[in-house]
Formats: C-alpha cells, sequence, structure tokens
C-alpha cells in the first residue's frame, strides 16, 4: 500500500482521509437529525456532546488533510471535457468549505448559545462569540442549511464519481476505492487478472 | 437575704460573667449574596439563591457563643441559563414543590491548621441532612460586619440530580458554596 500518491491512484493515507471524513461527516449528520428529535435528557446532552466531539474531529482531520495534501502528489485528471474537469475542481473547492464551514457554525452556534464546548469529556475548547440568544438561533439554522448544501455538493461529487465508473469506465473512482486498484496506467502485478 | 449571700451572689455573677457574654447578634442587610458554583461539561457555572434569610451571632473571641443559622429558599436559584434554570427547580434537581427551603445551622466553630476559623454545621437540603463545613471570614466594620463563608458539598450526598443526572462526568458531583453577608446590628 503506497503511502504517498502516484500517478495511478491515490495513496492509502489520502484514502484513509477521504473515506473516514466521509463516514464521521454524513454519520455525524444523521446522527444530529435523529437525537434532535429526542426528548430532553441526559443522554440527550451526552450525544450532543459526542455529535460536537465527532464534528471537532472532522474539522482537525481536515487540518492535517490540508498538510497532507500540500507534501503529497496527486494523480492527474483522467481525461474528460474541460469543463467537467473544472467542475470536478469547483466542487471539490465547495467541499472542503462546507468541511470547515460546517464544525465551525456549529462550533459557534453552541458558543451563542452558552454550552460548553468539551471534547470527548477530555478537555474544553473556548467559545468563538459570546452568548448571544438571537445570534444563536441564526447560526443553528445556517448549521443545518449548510449540511443540506453539503449534500447537494455531494450530489454532484458522487454523480460525478459515477458518471466515470458506469459511462466513460475510467479509473476516478476506482482509483479512491479503499482496496481499488486502477485499471489502466498500473503495471499489472504478476498474478493480477487485468 | 442576708448581705453575705447578698455579696456572693454579685461574686457568682461578676465570675461568670466573661463566659456569658453572648455573641452580637446580626441580621442579613442589603448587598448580601448567597451563591454556588456548579461544573457542567467541565465548565464552571456560578449560581445565586435570590432569597434567604440569616440569624448569625459572631464574635471571633467567644466562638463557643457563636451561631450561623441560615434559610434560603430553594425556588429562587438562578444560573443564567434558561435551559438549566428551566431544569434545576425539577423534581429532578432540586424538587422545589417537596423541599422549598434549605437550612443550615452550625453545630460548632473548630479553627483549622492555618488559622482559619471553620464553621461545622448541618445542611438540610433536598430533605436530606448532612454535615457541611464553610470557611469563616468575618470582619466588623462601622455598620455592622462582612461575613465572607465558602464551602464545598457533594450534591449526590443530598440526591439533588437524580437518575441519569446522578452521571458525575456531565455534572460534577461537587458543588462550591460561597456567601458574603453584609451584617447589620440586630
Amino acid at each position: 500500500m503506497p503511502l504517498r500518491s502516484d500517478t495511478s491512484r491515490w495513496s492509502t493515507v489520502a484514502k484513509t482521509f477521504h473515506w473516514v471524513m466521509a463516514l464521521l461527516i454524513l454519520g455525524n449528520g444523521a446522527f444530529a437529525f435523529w437525537m434532535d428529535g429526542l426528548k430532553p435528557s441526559l443522554q440527550k446532552i451526552n450525544m450532543f456532546a459526542l455529535h460536537k466531539s465527532i464534528g471537532l474531529t472532522v474539522l482537525a482531520l481536515f487540518l492535517l488533510r490540508l498538510m497532507w495534501r500540500a507534501v503529497d502528489r496527486r494523480p492527474p485528471d483522467e481525461p474528460a471535457p474541460h469543463w467537467q474537469q473544472i467542475a470536478a475542481h469547483a466542487v471539490h473547492g465547495l467541499l472542503y468549505l462546507l468541511i470547515v464551514a460546517i464544525p465551525l457554525s456549529g462550533w459557534a452556534f453552541n458558543s451563542a448559545h452558552g454550552f460548553p464546548l468539551q471534547y470527548f469529556k477530555q478537555f474544553n475548547l473556548p467559545a468563538l462569540v459570546e452568548k448571544n440568544p438571537g445570534l444563536s438561533d441564526t447560526l443553528g439554522t445556517v448549521h443545518v442549511w449548510l449540511f443540506w448544501f453539503l449534500l447537494a455538493v455531494l450530489v454532484a461529487h458522487v454523480g460525478g464519481a459515477l458518471k466515470h465508473h458506469l459511462i466513460d469506465r475510467d479509473d476516478t473512482l476506482r482509483r479512491m476505492l479503499p482496496f481499488g486498484r486502477a485499471k489502466r496506467n498500473t503495471s499489472t502485478p504478476p498474478g493480477d487478472t487485468p | 437575704m442576708n448581705p453575705m449571700i447578698r455579696r456572693l451572689s454579685a461574686l457568682t455573677v461578676a465570675l461568670a460573667l466573661p463566659f456569658a457574654t453572648s455573641a452580637a447578634d446580626y441580621k442579613v442587610g442589603p448587598g448580601s449574596t448567597l451563591g454556588f458554583s456548579g461544573k457542567f461539561q467541565g465548565q464552571q457555572f456560578d449560581g445565586t439563591f435570590g432569597k434567604f434569610d440569616a440569624a448569625i451571632s459572631y464574635d471571633a473571641a467567644n466562638l463557643a457563643a457563636s451561631k450561623f443559622d441560615v434559610t434560603v429558599d430553594t425556588a429562587t436559584a438562578k444560573t443564567g441559563d434558561s435551559d438549566r434554570d428551566n431544569a434545576l427547580p425539577g423534581s429532578d434537581f432540586l424538587d422545589v414543590k417537596k423541599f422549598a427551603t434549605a437550612h443550615y445551622v452550625t453545630t460548632g466553630f473548630t479553627k483549622d491548621a492555618k488559622g482559619n476559623v471553620i464553621a461545622n454545621g448541618n445542611l438540610t437540603l433536598h430533605g436530606v441532612t448532612k454535615p457541611v463545613a464553610l470557611k469563616v471570614v468575618f470582619s466588623p466594620n462601622a455598620g455592622g460586619a462582612r461575613l465572607s463563608v465558602t464551602g464545598t458539598l457533594k450534591r449526590l450526598d443530598f440526591g439533588v440530580g437524580s437518575g441519569d443526572y446522578k452521571d458525575t462526568s456531565t455534572i460534577a458531583d461537587e458543588v462550591l458554596v460561597n456567601g458574603s453577608l453584609n451584617l447589620l446590628p440586630k
């Protein structure tokens, strides 16, 4: 398993960042909508604390991912019309922006509401803004809508990947799959059926 | 009564006087506060009781004759957070419908190793009576005195926080108690 990406596939590190963050983001979103409907209880408070800790983890992973991206190589884009390549990169940019904006808006929402912010019951993080009930309501709405927006952008991201996989039949998706191997551009290892 | 006996009794009274001096009595004046601090999700929050009363007898030189008797209206607890302030009077916490007052009365005073005066007393809170010690700082002033007390209690000792709310990893067991009383002569 290559640590760094090469011309034909994403590295194990890049894949791990991609899929772990995808799972955490979607899982945390689903978790939030589910628990939001629960009656007030200490469990609910603890679940929200868990949701916040997962969100902070995503934020921390994103920073690490950016640092990794700065030192890693990238496989070149698969052949596609120029506008599609630009669109794909724009979608990536938007996803990156949202991956930062969603946790930060949640953090600010939490601060404006006046809740403490404790990371997995280990240590506390400072408030981003002063307590302010009006602002808290606004930020809560922003936090949720940013997630809906993320889902919309994901439709483009996943749709693009599937289009490459199913219609173009290229390696765009395969080279990012956890155990995927690129069909082309790779020297076929001995014993591997092409 | 013959003069001899009269003289003797006068002497007895005179001898007994220093031991019988009662400590000065005070009442609570304006500018007094009674508060508490807890910890929720690792962060301290501070609360106050809007309504309380105290009968204070205190003489630094005669601690044996000193006494604090404090009653607190538990429904007046406020912590500056609407969620928490809605939960606090409820049956999961202070249960103010059943236990409208908390009561603290001293049983005696001691001095710790550093020379601080410690009030020992019983606190009745949420229907449970347990000993609670308070550090006392008493400073007489022109109009009366300023009395500061601080102490710590464990909320679960008093059954404050039932069911899931016993979870001390979310709501700490220890609660700091602090009072700053502006005392006026009675």
